[in-house]
């Protein structure tokens, strides 16, 4: 009995496609673990939720409704949506100045203002970075506490008012209080971030410049700002990813209250999917955040290979 | 002849096989149940010891218990009760959260396992099984009840010859008295920082104000909407509220103030009173503190409310509707809730149980403890806690216009108009 003919693969496509040699095999084979664990616990549920935003349900209830656009348009509509976003944005405009522009002031002051200790300093405002936020949350949390804080204390024993309502009880203030503990937190991976930046120009550069008469201001802002440029647009842009995708600090520290006022994207969503049950809202919210965190990573990407 | 051979032999070995079957019992099914409860004191050994005891009668069955804090609980258990590996019996409150899961089919209609002999609807008087009843069908079995009274410590109250209040007028002027003696001294701390403190205030003077009956169709959603929170009760309930803070009772950051500190500061004697659930004592009597006495939240002037009535929560377990073993999980809930464990649930965990035949036999807890249980039983009313009994979306306004309230950033009226805003939306999706 005849074989039937074996198929043949043309010249032109596997010309064009590089050979699958042992060193790709290898390469696939090792990125492998890292593919599945991204598919399985961000892929797969990034498209589960952009499929359940569409849907009404709960997370105890087997019938899921479609509704179409409904959720976003609540969204739209839903004013503590937009109260989460514009303290989204309060957190990271804010982060960025007190932790990019604090990062740098300190990486400035390490660099070139000590001489000795310089490790030591460094050591410690790098120490609250290797501590878990939900950590760093209770220990704040115990500094602010209008009762036994020390905060408090010592802001009585300097003879100025404390705030009535506590510093994360008052709506006026807790949002700056969360500020405050996230640079306390980050500040320090800031500064090593831009230090190392600063540490990679060479001296040879700002001798130069010095024989040419450009010192202080002038050398700053045409050797080190330059020098750096790359470094600070990183750590900007790793601040603002943080600012949108911040949970933990928020959740522990203030829960969103007091009566919302500290609401961020993160809890608001939470809270619509595990309190009230709401989880096709809270896809549609949760998409809104993985967008913004999808383009800004994007963002960080373009910007990096262009410098 | 060879097949008539066989054919006997055949006989023979099924006769043996039958008479081997005969004597030797069938060894049972290993069984597991899992559950689920809170992390409170003394629960856990109490568990313990009760699985032990119930493998007098159920030597096949094991039972693995998981302790959780409470606010991570509501969300694990609710993600492990639609997923695959989650808890045969697990604890819940009464009301809305149970009501919720028997609404979408994940909680057990274990009626008839609880009518059968030896079944907990044999053992439980009617009042309790109500806890955990919808549509005449019992979903659950109520273990036990957390009241609340205003605690107050005996040696400050005789040293200053205090007098125990009557009304909530008397309770403010009660509060104004300990500041006269040192202004530093928070009579009452509150610590409402995680909003169920002042819940359940709310839920008291609601009942003050209004009466359990006045406010039960705005509860359920079930009044017309144009009526729906207008009672002027609910402002007025409010405004006692803002009443107590304005002579000084509580903390000047209730929003801002954690409740174990507000614990610790009646645990250490550096306050005089704290409105705390019935689960406090175990907490009190652990720092060493046994001088203290109780009181009912004293009536509100012109109120609808009742003196016989006051906050009582019921919460017990569920049965999963995924369980393998139905009629064994019910016969362990059914042996938790007998007489006998009733009694040592009191003993270790101290809690007031829903079978309280055996109360006066306890032994080890204190007497502060027994008093309260004595008090529970002369109760004519139990009010149920708003953040439990409402709908999630309105006892979270409600707890969010608490919070308001407080920090005068709304008036009372403005803060019905919360709550009433919110029970419309949830009515309207009903």
């Amino acid at each position: 009995m005849p074989l039937p003919p074996t198929p043949t693969i043309t010249g032109t496509s596997s010309a064009r496609r590089p050979a699958l040699t042992a060193g790709s095999l290898t390469a696939t084979a090792m990125m492998a673990p890292a593919l599945i664990l991204i598919g399985v616990f961000i892929l797969i549920p990034a498209v589960v939720a952009v499929i359940g935003s569409f849907f009404d349900f709960s997370m105890t209830s087997a019938n899921w409704t479609y509704v179409g656009g409904d959720n976003y348009r609540r969204a739209v509509t839903d004013p503590l949506f937009w109260l989460a976003i514009s303290n989204n944005v309060f957190i990271v405009v804010g982060s960025v100045i007190s932790q990019v522009g604090g990062g740098a002031i300190l990486a400035a002051i390490l660099d070139r203002g000590i001489r000795r200790g310089n490790v030591v300093y460094r050591t410690i405002i790098f120490m609250p970075v290797v501590i878990s936020s939900i950590a760093v949350a209770f220990v704040w949390m115990l500094i602010l506490d209008p009762n036994v804080g020390p905060l408090n204390a010592v802001v009585k024993a300097l003879g100025l008012p404390t705030p009535r309502l506590g510093w994360l009880g008052d709506p006026s203030i807790s949002l700056w209080m969360l500020l405050l503990i996230a640079a306390w937190q980050n500040v320090g991976f800031q500064m090593m971030l831009i230090l190392a930046g600063l540490q990679a120009i060479p001296r040879e550069h700002y001798e130069a410049a010095s024989l040419d008469g450009a010192r202080g201001l002038k050398a700053f802002w045409y050797i080190t700002l330059p020098g750096i440029r790359n470094v600070l647009v990183l750590a900007t842009l790793i601040t603002v990813i943080g600012g949108f995708k911040v949970f933990d600090l928020v959740f522990v520290t203030t829960g969103g209250g007091p009566a919302n006022a500290t609401q961020v994207l993160g809890t608001y969503t939470y809270t619509q999917a595990f309190a009230f049950g709401n989880m096709g809202y809270a896809n549609a919210m949760a998409v809104v955040l993985l967008v913004t965190a999808v383009l800004l990573g994007w963002l960080q990407v373009r910007l990096s290979r262009r410098a | 002849m060879q097949l008539r051979l066989n054919g006997e032999m055949r006989l023979v070995a099924g006769a043996i096989l039958g008479a081997a079957l005969l004597a030797v019992p069938a060894r049972a099914e290993d069984i597991v149940i899992k559950m689920w409860t809170l992390d409170n004191n003394g629960y856990k050994e109490f568990i313990a010891e009760a699985a032990e005891s119930f493998k007098a009668t159920h030597p096949n069955v094991t039972i693995e218990h998981q302790i959780f804090p409470g606010d991570p609980y509501k969300t694990a258990l609710k993600v492990a009760l639609v997923g695959s590996d989650g808890p045969d019996v697990f604890f819940n409150w009464s009301g809305d959260r149970a009501k919720q899961l028997i609404k979408d089919k994940l909680a057990l209609d274990i009626t008839d396992f609880g009518n059968a002999p030896g079944g907990f609807a044999k053992v439980l008087p009617e009042g309790w099984l109500d806890a955990f009843r919808y549509d005449g069908r019992l979903y659950g079995v109520a273990m036990d009840a957390v009241s609340k009274y205003v605690f107050y410590d005996k040696a400050y109250f005789a040293e200053h010859k205090l007098e125990i209040p009557k009304t909530l007028g008397e309770l403010g002027a009660l509060c104004k008295a300990v500041r006269g003696i040192n202004p530093d001294t928070i009579p009452m701390p509150l610590g409402n920082k995680t909003r169920w403190k002042a819940i359940h205030w709310m839920t008291m003077l609601n009942e003050r104000a209004m009466g359990v009956e006045g406010t039960a169709a705005d509860y359920d959603l079930s009044r017309p909407a144009d009526q729906l929170y207008t009672d002027p009760g609910y402002a007025k309930a409010f405004q006692a509220l803002v009443d107590l803070q304005d002579a000084g009772c509580f903390e000047d950051a209730p929003n801002a103030t954690e409740y174990a500190i507000a614990d610790s500061m009646f645990a250490t004697k550096a306050s005089p009173m704290e409105y705390c659930g019935t689960w406090c004592t175990s907490g009190l009597d652990a720092a060493g503190f046994t001088d203290y006495g109780f009181f009912r939240l004293p009536v509100m002037e012109g109120g609808k409310g009742s003196a016989d009535a006051n906050f009582l929560v019921p919460e017990g377990y569920q049965v999963s509707a995924k369980t393998a073993h139905p009629k064994e999980a019910v016969e362990w809930l059914s042996f938790l809730v007998s007489d006998e464990q009733g009694l040592k649930f009191a003993e270790k965990v101290q809690f007031l149980p829903s079978n309280a035949k055996l109360i006066d036999k306890a032994e080890g807890v204190p007497q502060s403890f027994k008093d309260i249980a004595r008090d529970v039983g002369t109760l004519k009313q139990g009010v149920n806690v708003l953040d439990a009994l409402l709908e999630s979306t309105v006892a979270d306004a409600y707890m969010n216009a608490t919070v308001e309230v407080l920090n005068r950033t709304l008036t009372p009226e403005a803060a019905v108009g919360k709550v009433r805003e919110a029970a419309l939306a949830a009515q309207a999706k009903q």
